[in-house]
């Protein structure tokens, strides 16, 4: 069976299709037959090669999330978006609109009003959390075209916090 | 001795002391915010008390309620930890009104160290060597402007109540020293409940090197030898390790004696920490005192076989210390990484949120020091410190790596933590050869990513996610982990043809 995944963001293909008491493995270029085994609810086992590793995994939501080799990789199915959101820059002027919280905290400090011209990086809200201030920056340049938050205000990450209509 | 002692911290420090207690044979009694119910020092402790709701200012901060506590559940003595309410004078003289007995210095000389400024005028008096630095604390930005004039650019924002990076802001230009002192003194205020700020000449590139002392109710003080805790980011320090790289005995005599010499001048007592700075040239200046247990307290721990927070429940109880400076040897190697819930890929931006799934890791001279467990959430109110790695060896390249070995077996699943950027850290030559300043961060790991997930390791993880999936698919009410999306397609599809095998095969 094919399965397709983004792993770390980049998608990826992989067959696997039991055989008897083993798995084959594989990916187009290499192809792999190992024992595996669900030993918990979070750890695995495959044995191929005369050698074994355990590979520990959890379930968040769409993602997965697997360790091995002292890394943790993340894996969505190729439907849903990965776990990261792209960086200021990387945002088109469509993305720069909507400013979210980028984790749950509470906003501490409102720096614009609506109306209210904003630069590329202005700093337009403080969003606390765990102790540390958050400066949340403008994407884009632009006006302040809503605002739904209010300073005291506890918001979870995703949220949307102001918009941004971009200058033409 | 106690018979009880009332904790006034959380996380992994509240585990921390109650590991001592137990070791001494003292009950132990924590307080807790309703968000803490199920948290770990809560579970350990032999009693709990909620105290009030998650933000600190009114439960870890709420000194009457703590004090209530403390009387309700008859303790004799409070062990504040780090942070809250550790340092703050008003607390350990409210303590001492009280009747109850606050494990750390005195409160005047708790008053006098917290106090930076003050601190600084009583070191400069006792001919120690402090930066060049605003004399008294303001709130005027005129009056900031003017000292960081006549002191010079760079300056630092400091907190005058503070320590671990909270409210420090460091200020290039005049135009940006207005809202750096605003956010230093909100910071502060939320932090430490006190605004106050100053400013201090800001030295570029020192290593940042601290000795920890311990003085007993008579004035009997001993040193500890040195932490260089040189790895900083936001001015917070994320790797340590002793001894220092950077000193030789001679040095290390004479930045001891100065260590002790800055104690004794402000009358200090139980467990402290002089801070230094040492720069370029090797001249060392007094930086501030840490009147508490410090966060990286193991490793001098790992390396001396001195168990701090014993010896401050002992100091507290009023025994006197039975070390000896001349028996303490510095044995070995110790380094201490520290685990944030942190995403150091973005920032360093906080990462609340619910551990699925942790495996300490193990093994000779590996000592883990944790607050968290799977399947607890981590809550955005308090510190992003999870943990603590801390890796003891007979000499600093073993120590790296066995730390590197470590923090391959440090399983976190679930909220971003720094354990691959400490890592990268670890395995760095500059940090290798022992060249560490606190500009190290900035300079190699500005715009960090992970790298080096090999694709076998990526091959892998792909068939467990896909044998997962399998085993989801086939399990008794299907895939319970997940909701399922409506419209959303078959979880998995074949898409044309599929080859096997073929050139470059790699085993797992």
């Amino acid at each position: 069976m094919e399965f397709e995944f983004l792993i770390d963001g980049a998608p990826r293909k992989i067959f696997l299709e039991k055989k008897e008491n083993t798995y084959v493995i594989g990916d187009g270029e290499t192809a792999l037959e190992a024992e595996i085994r669900s030993v918990s609810e979070n750890e695995m086992m495959f044995f191929a090669g005369g050698r074994s590793s355990r590979v520990y995994i959890a379930r968040d939501g769409e993602r997965r999330l697997v360790f091995t080799g002292g890394r943790v990789f993340v894996v969505c199915e190729s439907l849903y978006e990965a776990g990261h959101s792209p960086g200021g820059d990387e945002r088109t002027p469509e993305e720069g609109r909507h400013i979210k919280a980028p984790m749950p905290g509470k906003v501490i400090k409102l720096n614009v009003a609506l109306g209210e011209d904003v630069r590329k990086n202005q700093t337009l809200l403080i969003v606390e959390a765990m102790k540390m201030e958050n400066e949340i920056k403008a994407a884009i340049e632009g006006t302040v075209k809503k605002i739904h938050v209010a300073a005291g205000d506890l918001v979870d990450s995703e949220k949307s916090l102001i918009e941004i209509e971009p200058k033409r | 001795m106690f018979k009880k002692v009332l904790i006034a911290n959380r996380g992994e420090i509240a585990v921390r002391v109650i590991r001592a207690c137990r070791d001494m044979g003292i009950r132990t009694v924590v307080v807790h915010s309703d968000i803490d119910k199920l948290s770990l020092h809560v579970q350990l402790a032999d009693e709990a008390v909620l105290i009030g709701p998650a933000p600190a200012t009114e439960s870890y901060l709420n000194m009457d309620r703590i004090i209530r506590a403390a009387h309700d559940t008859s303790s004799e003595a409070i062990h504040p930890g780090y942070g809250f309410l550790a340092e703050n004078a008003d607390f350990a003289r409210l303590c001492e009104k009280e009747n109850i007995v606050f494990i750390g210095p005195n409160s005047q000389a708790l008053a006098l160290v917290g106090d930076k400024v003050r601190a600084r005028e009583t070191m400069a008096k006792a001919g120690i060597p402090i930066i060049p630095g605003m004399e008294a604390i303001s709130r005027s930005v005129t009056e900031f402007e003017a000292a960081a004039r006549s002191i010079g650019y760079p300056v630092i924002v400091k907190a005058s109540a503070g320590g671990g990076g909270k409210g420090m802001r460091i200020v290039c230009e005049e135009k940006d020293l207005r809202p750096a002192v605003e956010a230093g003194m909100r910071e502060a205020k939320s932090a430490f409940g006190d605004e106050s700020v100053y400013l201090e000449k800001y030295i570029e590139e020192p290593r940042h090197v601290e000795f920890q002392v311990l003085a007993d109710n008579a004035g009997q003080t001993v040193h500890l030898f040195e932490r260089e805790c040189s790895i900083q980011r936001r001015h917070q320090k994320i790797v340590e390790e002793t001894p220092s790289p950077a000193l030789d005995p001679e040095l290390r005599a004479r930045m001891a004696e100065t260590a002790k010499k800055a104690m004794r001048a402000a009358g200090y007592n139980n467990a402290g920490t002089v801070e230094f700075l040492l720069d370029k040239d090797r001249n060392f200046y007094f930086l501030e005192v840490n009147a508490r247990l410090q966060v990286e307290h193991p490793v001098t721990e790992l390396v001396t076989g001195v168990d701090l927070v014993r010896r401050q429940i002992l100091i507290a109880s009023g025994e006197k210390l039975t070390l000896k400076q001349e028996d303490l040897r510095q044995s070995g190697h110790a380094i201490e990484c520290r685990i944030y819930a942190e995403d150091p890929e973005n920032n360093f931006l906080p990462s609340p949120g619910r551990i699925l799934f942790l495996k300490e890791p193990q093994g000779p001279g590996v000592r883990y020091d944790g607050g968290i467990y799977g399947g607890w959430e981590v809550p955005i109110y308090y510190d992003p410190i999870l943990a603590k790695l801390i890796v003891w060896a007979e000499d600093r390249e073993s120590a790296c790596r066995r730390m590197a070995a470590a923090l391959d077996d440090f399983v976190i699943l679930g909220i971003h933590t720094t354990n691959a950027f400490l890592k990268d850290i670890i395995n760095h030559p500059e940090f290798r050869a022992g060249r560490t300043n606190t500009a190290f961060i900035k300079k190699y790991f500005d715009g960090w990513k992970e790298s080096g997930k090999n694709e076998d390791d990526l091959r892998l993880v792909l068939a467990a996610a896909a044998f997962d999936e399998m085993a989801a698919a086939t399990r008794p009410g299907g895939r319970p982990d997940r909701e399922t999306k409506e419209g959303a397609a078959t979880p998995w599809k074949t898409l044309g043809h599929w080859r096997i095998g073929g050139a470059g095969s790699h085993g797992i």
